[in-house]
């Protein structure tokens, strides 16, 4: 199995790349543990169907762990404001990213022979997905303005240099997608 | 020496200032802020897509992001703005929303 070179667009409206077995198990391993972490966040049982139905959290403080803090930040520097926002959209946000998760996780398990193709609508889901995959490992290698430097120094056997690997491929991989759209957004 | 009544002079100027300081209306904007994580093409790309903007002015405000820490990006009602906020967030973007004097 040769590693991805990354998605190339295919016709007017279709986005394609293989991927190595080991390269769809990290990936999947990855949304995974975004679909995780959102659900840990996810309201409680018995909050007021009504509510819930509606949209309406029971959440209107920030999470206080960081990676979610990221990946569902506060609409507004006004802390009031912030959590009238979050009480309201939340979930919808939490939702849509699940979403985006989701279809990664789908449309990766069901690759035949490793090929993923997709239309712009899953190319959206995928762009954000990896996104997500992207902040939350960026949070925990607590990546900065002028940190990559630190961290492509990191000792061969710091296991934090293997993150900083899949992170920096995650990059590379989206940066082939975004090209692959943008082709699109000219002709 | 008379004592001086004050004359407030109100120009059609004026007049607008004090009714928008009472006015809901008072345009907001919203705020991207730089982030060490999104790739620069990639914000570009969502600029692109979420505001339709073109290339050429999407790459400007991204640079501003990247180079001054921040950018307006839009400017207009509130609710507008708010599903701008949350359609950025969908993507990942660090973007708030404010009035725009308080910015």
């Amino acid at each position: 199995m040769t590693p991805t070179e990354g998605f190339l667009r295919h016709g007017s409206d279709t986005y394609i790349a293989n991927f190595a077995e080991t390269e769809r198990e990290v990936l999947v391993n990855l949304v995974q543990q975004i679909i995780e972490i959102l659900a840990e966040r996810h309201d409680h049982a018995n909050e007021d169907p009504l509510a819930a139905m509606v949209g309406i959290t029971t959440h209107d403080s920030p999470p206080d762990d960081e990676v979610l803090l990221r990946l569902l930040p506060n609409a507004y520097q006004d802390g009031v404001d912030a959590a009238e926002f979050r009480r309201y959209t939340e979930s919808t946000l939490r939702d849509k990213k699940r979403a985006h998760a989701m279809s990664m996780r789908m449309l990766l398990l069901s690759a035949t022979d490793g090929d993923v193709a997709l239309d712009f609508e899953n190319a959206q889901a995928w762009l954000g997905g990896l996104n997500d995959v992207r902040l939350a490992l960026g949070v925990r290698l607590k990546v900065e303005q002028n940190s990559h430097e630190d961290l492509e120094l990191l000792a061969p056997d710091d296991p934090m240099r293997a993150v900083y690997a899949v992170y920096t491929w995650l990059g590379w991989l989206q940066e082939t997608l975004v090209e692959a759209l943008m082709d699109e957004a000219n002709s | 020496m008379g004592k001086l009544k004050p004359q407030p002079t109100v120009s059609e100027e004026t007049a607008a200032e004090i009714s928008a300081i009472f006015s809901s209306d008072r345009p907001w904007v919203v705020v991207v802020w730089d982030d060490p994580i999104n790739l620069m093409t990639y914000v570009t790309y969502v600029f692109m897509t979420v505001f339709g903007f073109s290339k050429e002015k999407a790459t400007e405000l991204m640079l501003q992001v990247h180079n001054e820490g921040k950018s307006i990006v839009a400017k207009g009602a509130r609710e507008e703005m708010e599903r701008y906020v949350q359609r950025l967030h969908e993507y990942g973007l660090w973007a708030t929303l404010a009035r725009e004097d308080q910015i």
